[in-house]
């Protein structure tokens, strides 16, 4: 396996005014490897995400994704150079279509963004690519309905789909299985093995049975701050994250 | 589809065949109806496909038309040569311009933000234009002539009706248009979800002003067209009014309808021309109905069309029939209330019947209302718009739960129709 | 009957001309405050945008003026708040709060639909053209004389009303039960309701305080400015100004903001300023003299203008306005 980084964080911080909600994280994915960010609730694990994926700049430090620093850049600017993002509470366009929603990130990965000479029925590639992702995220038969009468589970399927849609090669998932049954967070966790196949993936993940199934290596945020960074098994048997966290679950 | 194509046909044949047999009184009135119709659609860009309310489309409005007017000037005094039924160019290239400069600021802020800052756009152009004499003619404002090009003397109502009708029926079919290209769908996806927008790689800024300045764009054909056709504009284009009435027109007729601004348009403008010469309060009785349709009907006037089309074959009319008829005769109650009261109203409180009273030392003449003559202090007077509110407010409610009962079966027939399909398979399930 | 005073001019008398304009200035953004501390409040605490917020000020000055041509001045001033702030709570009561389901732009149509109604029912009932609403006559005297002009008492007036309004809202606000309640509920809606607050009833609350604010100001104010039934509309456009530039829901950000266009307009007004004389100063003044156009509009003459080039800065500078939230 090709072990690159490709996303790096040295020392990033944030501070909301005189709240330091982040300080001094040191992270690196390396490409293709599955990762779990893991950590008791406001541990400022939705705010690292939010700060790689552009929703507020960093307050000290840098984030480098394969070697170009994108820490201060819009989101849309992150997110062309092949870094995307999914939202804990579902974030979809409600009154299009399945299909549509998922054609709108086809379009931004062909560049197809300020169109207006050609009607999009006749890019048969950009609709042909959004019919290959509904299939994949087995939405297939939902095409016409609109997202926002899709059921949570489907939803949080296009969600995924649609992160995946812009053709970014690094995917960030924020607790994908988030309020799912048992059953339907293993059929989750199949379709994100199957779907970030050949990516590389950071996950914010509650559910401690997905993240020892899922990912390669785990990183334990407490406080904001990266309490520990190994494999699954290394960060099971760590005192140090037992004691802070992981506690009764495990120990 | 194809019911569709043909009824857009049948009133596109209407609309060439029909104004020649019309006076020019008619002719002009249809002229405003397919301006204002324009200038809905355009402003219908914005807040239903892209989901931002703008209360400063005057200002776009305005500038093509003074943009028009200063190319016709150079027309006139042939230092410039320009096919007139080319004209509304120059209004779409000035909307265009000025959209994308006024769209900068007004997409900086959404919500309501934007609101205030287009309006504010406007009045900036409302209060600055009456002072600069150069470019908008002081408060006079401009005037110029219509050039005859090719064989056509555009000296005819009749003529610039027709060159109004080809402009609309243009720039309607390319505001379709628009509604198939990526670029319209990203507008829709915008309209629903902004940020999720910018996280799959798109500048919602840059998006937002191009939406503005192409909205803007056919705006100022529609100023263009109306330059044409007074060949005279002033600062009072720029007017909170003006903005006011696009609002009032798109909601009456439906912002969420393709075709709703068009009909809230043709409405108001046909009505104004046939009441306008009957009463001064048209204004207001355009402000109740909208606050109505805002309280009781928000899709407005296409909203309830497109209701009944989706759902015909669930209609059942025995049961609607009674129900209609029903609301029908509550309107018309109140209604007549309302007019009665209006009308009677206005007359007492005009300077003429003040006029008329101080010339019978005070005396309370009689007014005239539907070709009658009232007493103002005969109960008579009064009882009849009492008697037709209270037979209305008594039968209201009755009307409004039969409404509700007959389209409440509708909807449950959709429902049980619906529900009746294959249970769809769970997302995320794995096919064994 | 002249109720404006003489403006002075720049050049002729400098220092009167400070003074007065900034006298003007103040009283006049004191007056914005009366109409935009109301609307500032209403959107904070509900999100909704009431675009018939001027046209409280507008009714306001006609319910004096009916009140003081029948009976009495002060009996006018007393009664006219009350009135539209019975209004202001009708129509949040039955009218916005049936439409809240549909979301806040729907709202503001709705009030921009009202604002519509009352300038034509305005229209109806007082005809279309300015009315002689006027202060009686022993309350027109001079408040003090400087440099020989006459400062008109009613202006001071004026600005004593918007005072003792600002304390009376201060007041309210940080020493009643019902003001914490209100400061609870602007930041924290769900949250004031569950510790047994009735936040409906606060928001009708606000709402009819907001509007009799308004009413007040129009009261007061329409006896010394035209009272038309434009005036709605007029001071509407400046107030909504006046909170985009203060930013939205910030009491503070209004009152700063209303007493800087106060003062930028009331100084426009007396300055001869061009883009031309400005050039002059590198000797580009007579260029731009032939070119004409933007360059030899005067200052005073686009006075009107200037609120929403301000606005068109502070957009540009700080979005969120001057004291409006961060994000």
């Amino acid at each position: 396996m090709n072990r690159e980084p490709v996303l790096e964080l040295v020392g990033v911080g944030k501070a909301f005014g005189s709240l330091k909600v982040m300080e001094g994280v040191d992270l690196t994915i390396t490409a293709g490897e599955r990762h779990a960010l893991i950590g008791p609730n406001g541990a400022g694990k939705s705010t690292l995400f939010n700060v790689i994926s552009g929703m507020f700049p960093p307050t000290a430090g840098e984030i480098r994704l394969r070697g170009t620093r994108i820490s201060g850049l819009a989101p849309h600017e992150i997110n062309r150079r092949g870094l995307s993002r999914s939202f804990q509470i579902t974030n979809i366009f409600h009154r299009l279509s399945v299909f549509e929603n998922l054609r709108i990130g086809v379009m931004a990965r062909h560049g197809v963004r300020y169109g207006l000479m050609r009607p999009i029925s006749r890019m048969s590639a950009i609709n042909d690519e959004a019919n290959a992702i509904l299939e994949r995220v087995r939405l297939a038969r939902q095409h016409d309905r609109p997202a926002g009468d899709l059921t949570y589970s489907e939803q949080r399927a296009l969600e995924i789909g649609m992160t995946l849609a812009t053709g970014a090669d690094v995917i960030l998932l924020d607790e994908p299985t988030a309020g799912m049954s048992r059953e339907e967070t293993d059929q989750a966790v199949e379709l994100i093995r199957v779907v970030t196949e050949g990516k590389t993936l950071l996950v914010v993940e509650h559910d401690m049975s997905v993240v020892f199934s899922l990912c390669d290596r785990v990183s334990v945020l407490v406080y904001g701050r990266i309490l520990a960074t190994g494999t699954p098994g290394e960060i099971r048997s760590n005192r140090q994250v037992q004691e802070a966290y992981l506690g009764e679950e495990v120990a | 589809m194809l019911a569709r194509v043909a009824a857009i046909g049948v009133v596109l044949a209407v609309l060439i065949a029909v104004p020649p047999l019309l006076g020019i009184g008619w002719q002009n009135a249809m002229t405003n109806m397919l301006i204002a119709s324009l200038f809905a659609m355009a402003f219908n860009l914005l807040i239903g496909q892209a989901g931002l309310l703008s209360f400063g489309h005057a200002a776009f409005f305005g500038v093509g038309a003074f943009a028009t007017l200063h190319l016709m000037l150079a027309i006139e005094d042939r230092s410039v040569s320009f096919s007139t039924p080319l004209l509304p160019l120059a209004g779409a290239a000035a909307g265009f311009v000025i959209g994308a400069f006024a769209g900068y600021f007004a997409t900086i802020r959404s919500g309501v933000y934007f609101a205030l800052v287009t309006l504010a756009v406007a009045e900036l152009l409302h209060s600055l234009a009456p002072h600069w004499d150069g470019l908008f003619g002081g408060e006079a404002g401009l005037s110029s002539m219509r050039m005859p090009w090719g064989g056509l003397s555009f000296g005819s109502t009749l003529e610039v009706y027709y060159l109004a009708l080809g402009w609309t029926a243009l720039s309607i079919l390319l505001l379709w248009a628009y509604t198939r290209t990526p670029f319209g769908r990203l507008t829709l996806a915008l309209r629903d979800n902004e940020q999720r927008v910018r996280f799959m790689g798109y500048n919602a800024h840059a998006t937002k002003v191009i939406v503005f300045a192409i909205s803007a764009m056919f705006s100022g054909i529609a100023g263009a067209l109306l330059a044409i056709s007074n060949e005279t504009a002033n600062y009072s284009l720029f007017s909170l009014h003006v903005s006011a009435q696009v609002v009032l027109h798109t909601f009456v007729g439906g912002s969420t309808v393709f075709l709703g601004p068009v009909i809230g348009a043709s409405v108001f403008t046909l009505f104004a021309f046939f009441v306008s010469d009957v009463t001064r309060s048209w204004l207001l009785y355009q402000g109740l109905v909208f606050v109505l349709i805002m309280l009781y009907a928000p899709l407005g006037i296409g909203g309830l069309v497109q209701a009944h089309m989706q759902h015909w074959s669930r209609l059942r009319w025995p049961d609607l029939a009674p129900a209609y008829a029903l609301a029908g005769a509550v309107g018309a109650c109140l209604t007549g209330a309302v007019v009665f009261l209006v009308e009677a109203l206005q007359i007492v409180f005009s300077p003429e019947y003040a006029a008329a009273r101080r010339r019978l030392d005070g005396a309370w003449p009689p007014i005239e209302l539907f070709g009658l003559e009232w007493q103002v202090f005969s109960p008579v007077t009064w009882i009849v718009p009492s008697l037709l509110a209270a037979a209305g407010l008594l039968l209201l409610p009755h009307a409004r739960r039969k409404l509700r009962e007959s389209w409440d079966g509708v909807l449950e027939r959709a429902e049980a129709e619906r529900t009746a399909e294959p249970e769809p398979q769970l997302a995320g399930a794995v096919e064994p | 009957m002249h109720r404006r005073p003489r403006i002075p001019r720049a050049k002729a008398q400098p220092m009167e001309f400070l003074i007065i304009s900034a006298l003007n200035g103040v009283i006049y953004g004191l007056l914005l405050f009366m109409v935009s501390s109301g609307l500032t409040l209403i959107f904070g605490m509900m999100g909704v945008l009431n675009f018939a917020h001027a046209s409280f000020y507008m009714l306001g000055a006609y319910i004096a003026y009916t009140i003081a041509t029948t009976v009495d001045f002060w009996l006018g001033l007393l009664v006219a708040p009350i009135l539209v702030g019975l209004l202001g709570i009708f129509i949040e009561r039955y009218l916005l709060r049936r439409v809240h389901s549909h979301g806040h732009a729907h709202e503001l149509l709705l009030t921009f639909g009202l604002a519509f109604i009352f300038e034509e029912l305005i229209k109806l009932f007082y005809g279309d053209f300015p009315v002689n609403y006027a202060m009686p006559d022993y309350l027109r005297f001079a408040g003090f004389t400087i440099y020989g002009t006459d400062y008109p008492f009613y202006r001071l007036f004026i600005g004593f009303v918007a005072v003792a309004m600002f304390i009376t809202l201060y007041l309210l606000l940080s020493r009643t039960r019902a003001g914490l309640v209100v400061r609870a509920a602007e930041r924290l809606p769900a949250i004031a309701e569950s510790l047994g607050h009735n936040v409906p009833f606060v928001f009708m609350g606000v709402f009819g305080t907001g509007a009799a604010f308004a009413g007040l100001a129009g009261a007061v104010a329409g006896a010394f400015f035209p009272t038309n039934p434009n005036m709605a509309l007029e001071l509407g456009v400046i107030v909504f100004v006046v909170v985009v530039v203060g930013g939205l829901g910030s009491l503070e950000g209004s009152l700063v903001a209303s007493l800087l266009i106060g003062l930028f307009s009331s100084f426009a007004v007396g300055l001869d300023w061009s883009l031309a004389g400005l050039l002059s100063w590198v000797g580009l003044g007579d260029w731009a003299r032939s070119v004409g156009g933007v360059f030899t509009l005067t200052l005073s003459s686009i006075s009107g203008t200037v609120p929403f080039l301000l606005m068109l800065i502070v957009l540009l500078v700080r979005p969120a306005g001057l004291m409006g939230e961060r994000n």
